[in-house]
């Protein structure tokens, strides 16, 4: 066992070696563009974090700059909060055979039905949606079944909680950009139940691994064979299929047609590699649909023709025809044979899988990929407009090192331009990293996050839901217009007044539970908290006048109010029983230093605190990073 | 965005503060007090209604007297002779489902008009794909970023308001997504700065915002806080609160019921708003679909008396709005083994206006026999959606280019 293990740190060690001829040194250049240490991680948590947590600047100060951006290029920090968090979602780990067969919309679940015969055709046609939607649920009681939006519930909730909680920050960040750049949505049916493990399986392994390995992997995955359309892409230039077609009697329905399908094929160099300028043509989009002919999933459903096809396969006959890898099916009865020409490289016919795997590399590997994919990189963490010159230098890298995307980092990294004080803070953040940093800098405690997608939907950002291929668009003017905006002030109002069911803020404990002495000390102290790093003398010094307005006025407000009845009032004032809970409790035990308050008066100083907090937040400063 | 804004020239921002004390919003010191009168003639209000789902064409606007189709879907058919819930006659050939009997009267006043067969030149027979397709205005591109209707507003010619493109939804369709300006809001009364419980607190919460969005150094975020807060300002919502259609004018209580009651009071308050979308869902009838009465039945007359509410409420705006339904697909011409019908090909869609020229039954249906049939079994698509919804952009909205609007597309206009 010991010298096994020896040979495999041998083994590693050589490898790496090998791998250090193309590994980059990291080196930030921040001081040449001027910025201090503090400047530079403020900068580096705004972009390679979804926003830091209260005091985290200092975290990264301590323990180095460089460690930090090591660690997160590592993803390997353990995940301890966020499995404890995500212990209760049991559909996280299933498999695509066990989610397809246990989440079912209604149609299904009627079929099933009348195959078993719990309802018959007849009782169907009489029967009002009502009365049988009570057989349903019971059937789907019984049968351990559930709904799909149960399973999307976990899958957007997942999202949520690993992007407030997880230690790895940049592998959160890196999973939604790849997500979105190889978009698929669970507003199409017939991927929707594939949608978590297609995140799970094919995008979060490689999000820093190679360019290659996520394509293939994103390729062969069920969500994106169906989303694309591939899996019902045939052709019937093949003598297997030609045999098969001549022997099956007159109204099979091996007779029909195959049909090739292009959208995959013309998606997968115009959005995936080599950008719509790439230099493909027409002619090419063909050649690449017909190469992926036959590629396609395995059929999961008991009910299916599933059986058959595994009994088949047992057979001779069946291994030439059909090969799986996981819940990949290669249909090589449906594949094109002949030859092909993809981008002016020729491949011989009968190629198989292999084909289509070359092809794919073929794309990985091209040019054009290299400066698309690294233009859409730095869009992403550097700015709207990445100059030329970083995509060219970020692109050789990408070629040099065989589409390793951490190197590619590293260079977006080593950059000056990543530093430029242009560069700081000009990016918005899209509405989700927008609520995530909000939850993040609130140290908020996320009990449910159903009220944030809506949140997040409102703000223009249904997440798993952009219908496009082409991904959510990440540029500034797509998530800031005038309905929009107004939707991110009342999420800052909502978030700052406890007004968001199953998300706790406890805003005084963000002050060491110390509370503000006046409005200025409250517009201070938490712009500090919520926006480390900024001078925020201006915005202070304007706002205060208009707060201090407010709170002369709900101080006589509630002196009125509390006349009726106090309880409430502090509802009305905090919007939060949780809060309310806490100012109570504290008043009670320890007694301030200055008297003893009313409730109602803590109550009305934290309205006050929710309510400068909930301004940061619905800033324009805190809708930047 | 900056540049395209014409109604923001007035400058002075009257803004929320004003006259504080006792009053219940600062909505009420703003409301009504401005009135932006835009600086062109806009042509119309088109309002679209998609029907997500696919609605079943050949069950609205029955082609009853073609014998196949009492064959081929002997549970569905429906003819003018049957003695309970008989069809309206339109023309001796085609037949309106009783549930459109509100919107019958507007057939035979001759301003509304029926146009079947209609659908996509691309054969897709994926809810997800064909919507894709259609809201993009492109059936055989699936990566053109914008919808249709937000090319239609860049290409009317003028400056646009916030309020130029309005979807009554929760997120903004496909068909309006794109370069130029639209809204999505769910609920007019929902588009303020508010604090639940303490509207002292929103209007302050206004008045703070306003000012910092005013200050920041990033343009983007200055001039679409600007706007925002202008936007507010336009919108009159004491008129939303304490809104009363006319009399006569019952919207049914549905989210389709309520969304064109909501573009009813933007129509009123004429803040430029030339699209406006909604939406109706629950057209997927593969189960149970039911003929005089059923699932189908309940949805169309939702459907209908929601549209005819809508155009009684528009009385004296009549002229300047034109209303037009769009639905992904048609379903199969035969009933499946479930009492409903599955996924096929074309479909049918209505048009709406005082200057429609209706009363008429727009079509090139031919006989539904089987061999007929596309692949056997569907409506055949004779009409390309981009016919008439390019010909509706241009008599409707003014949109000339309509190769802008529709690339790729070099087939006929059907002017309705």
């Amino acid at each position: 066992m010991r010298y096994f293990l020896l040979i495999f740190i041998f083994i590693s060690l050589a490898f790496s070696v090998v791998e250090f001829s193309t590994e980059q040194r990291l080196q930030m250049p921040y001081r040449k563009e001027g910025l201090s240490e503090r400047e530079a991680a403020e900068h580096l948590l705004s972009r390679l974090s979804f926003g830091g947590r209260p005091g985290e600047a200092e975290k990264l100060l301590s323990m180095g700059l460089e460690k930090w951006v090591q660690q997160q290029l590592g993803q390997s920090l353990p995940g301890t909060e966020v499995e404890k968090r995500l212990s209760d979602f049991d559909a996280l780990s299933l498999d695509n055979e066990t989610i397809v067969n246990r989440y079912l919309n209604a149609g299904q679940v009627l079929r099933m039905m009348q195959k078993n015969g719990t309802l018959s055709r007849d009782s169907m046609a009489k029967l009002e949606k009502a009365d049988y939607r009570k057989d349903v649920l019971k059937l789907m009681q019984q049968q351990g079944l559930k709904p799909p939006q149960e399973l999307n519930r976990q899958l957007f909730a997942q999202k949520l909680i690993r992007a407030v909680y997880s230690e790895n920050q940049l592998q959160e960040l890196m999973t939604d950009f790849w997500f979105n750049h190889f978009n698929v949505s669970v507003t199409k049916g017939q991927s929707q139940p594939f949608v978590l493990t297609y995140e799970r399986d094919a995008i979060r392994p490689h999000t820093l691994g190679k360019f290659e390995s996520l394509l293939k992997a994103t390729a062969q995955h069920p969500a994106m064979l169906f989303y694309l359309d591939n899996a019902s892409s045939g052709s019937d230039n093949n003598q297997m299929n030609q045999r098969i077609k001549k022997m099956a009697p007159a109204n099979s329905k091996l007779k029909r047609a195959a049909g090739l399908n292009e959208n995959y094929a013309r998606e997968v160099m115009e959005l995936h590699t080599l950008g719509v300028d790439g230099g493909y043509v027409q002619a090419d989009v063909t050649e690449v649909a017909r190469a992926l002919t036959g590629w396609t999933v395995r059929p999961m459903m008991k009910d299916g023709y599933g059986g058959r096809l595994s009994k088949l396969q047992q057979s001779r006959l069946g291994k030439n025809m059909a090969t799986t890898e996981g819940d990949f099916l290669f249909l090589a009865v449906r594949h094109d044979q002949g030859e092909k020409t993809v981008l002016g490289k020729k491949y011989t016919s009968n190629g198989g899988l292999n084909e289509g795997l070359e092809v794919l590399h073929q794309l990985a590997s091209h040019p054009s990929t290299a400066r698309f994919i690294c233009k859409k990189i730095a869009t992403r963490f550097v700015s709207d407009t990445p100059s030329v010159a970083l995509v060219t230098a970020m692109a050789a890298v990408f070629t040099q090192s065989g589409g390793d995307i951490k190197q590619t980092m590293i260079a977006m990294l080593n950059s000056r331009e990543f530093w430029k004080k242009e560069v700081l803070r000009s990016k918005i953040k899209s509405p989700f990293e927008l609520v995530v940093s909000a939850i993040r800098a609130t140290n908020a405690d996320l009990r449910n996050t159903n009220q944030l997608n809506d949140w997040c939907a409102r703000m223009g950002q249904k997440i798993y839901s952009y219908a496009a291929p082409t991904g959510f668009p990440d540029k500034a003017s797509f998530w800031v217009n005038t309905g929009s905006l107004l939707n991110r002030m009342n999420f800052g109002l909502a978030i700052g007044a406890q007004r968001i069911p199953g998300v706790a803020v406890n805003l005084l404990a963000l002050n060491n539970n110390h509370e503000p002495e006046s409005i200025e000390d409250a517009l201070k102290t938490y712009s500090a908290i919520l926006l480390p790093g900024r001078n925020q003398t201006e915005n202070i010094n304007r706002l205060t006048n208009l707060v201090r307005d407010e709170s002369l006025q709900s101080r006589l407000d509630k002196a009125l109010a509390s006349t009726q009845s106090a309880s409430t009032t502090q509802e009305d004032m905090t919007g939060g029983a949780d809060m309310m809970g806490d100012v109570m409790a504290r008043s009670k035990g320890k007694g301030k230093g200055e008297g003893k308050k009313i409730p109602a008066m803590e109550a009305a100083v934290s309205g006050q605190v929710a309510h400068v907090v909930g301004i940061i937040i619905g800033s324009p400063e805190f809708q930047r990073k | 965005m900056a540049n395209r804004r014409a109604f923001m020239k007035s400058g002075a921002m009257a803004v929320f503060a004003t006259g504080l004390g006792g009053i219940p919003s600062f909505i009420a010191a703003a409301a009504g007090e401005r009135k932006i009168i835009p600086p062109y003639k806009k042509a119309k209000t088109l309002v679209c209604i998609f029907q997500r789902g696919a609605m079943d064409g050949l069950m609205a606007v029955t082609p009853y007297a073609d014998p196949n189709l009492k064959l081929l879907r002997p549970g569905l058919y429906m003819s003018p002779a049957q003695t309970e819930g008989k069809l309206f006659d339109l023309d001796g050939k085609f037949g309106l489902h009783p549930s459109l009997g509100s919107l019958s009267t507007y057939f035979t006043e001759g301003r509304m008009a029926v146009v079947h067969g209609v659908g996509s030149p691309n054969k897709t027979r994926s809810h997800f794909d064909a919507q894709d397709y259609m809201e993009s205005g492109t059936p055989n591109s699936k990566s053109t970023a914008s919808g249709w209707l937000n090319r239609a507003v860049g290409l009317t010619g003028h400056d646009a308001t916030p309020f130029s493109a309005v979807s009554l939804t929760a997120a903004l369709p496909r068909a309006m997504q794109g370069d130029h300006d639209a809204l999505a809001i769910n609920n007019l009364e929902e588009f303020m700065i508010q604090m639940k419980g303490n509207p002292l607190a929103g209007n302050m919460a206004a008045n703070s915002f306003e000012q910092l969005y005013d200050q920041t150094s990033n343009q983007l975020l200055k001039q679409s806080g600007k706007e925002s807060f202008e936007a507010m300002q336009m919108l009159d919502l004491k008129l939303v609160k304490n809104y009363t259609p006319v009399s006569g004018a019952i919207y049914p209580n549905s989210p389709l019921g309520k969304s064109l009651k909501q573009i009813a009071m933007l129509v009123k308050m004429n803040i430029g708003m030339e699209v406006a979308f909604a939406e109706s869902g629950g057209w997927d009838t593969h189960f149970n679909q039911g003929t005089t009465n059923g699932s189908f039945a309940r949805n169309l007359k939702d459907f209908s008396d929601s549209i005819a509410a809508f155009w009684k409420d528009m009385e004296g705006y009549q002229d300047d709005v034109t209303v037009m339904t769009m639905t992904e697909f048609g379903r199969t011409v035969h009933q499946n083994g479930t009492g409903g019908t599955d996924h096929g090909r074309a479909s049918c869609l209505f048009v709406l206006g005082n200057d429609v020229r209706g009363g008429k039954v727009y079509h090139k249906m031919g006989a539904l026999d089987k061999a007929s049939l596309e692949d056997n079994r569907d409506l055949p698509v004779t009409t390309d959606f981009r016919s008439v919804f390019g010909a509706v952009a241009k008599k409707h909205l003014n949109v000339v280019d309509t190769a802008k609007l529709f690339p790729g597309y070099e087939g006929d206009m059907l002017y309705l």
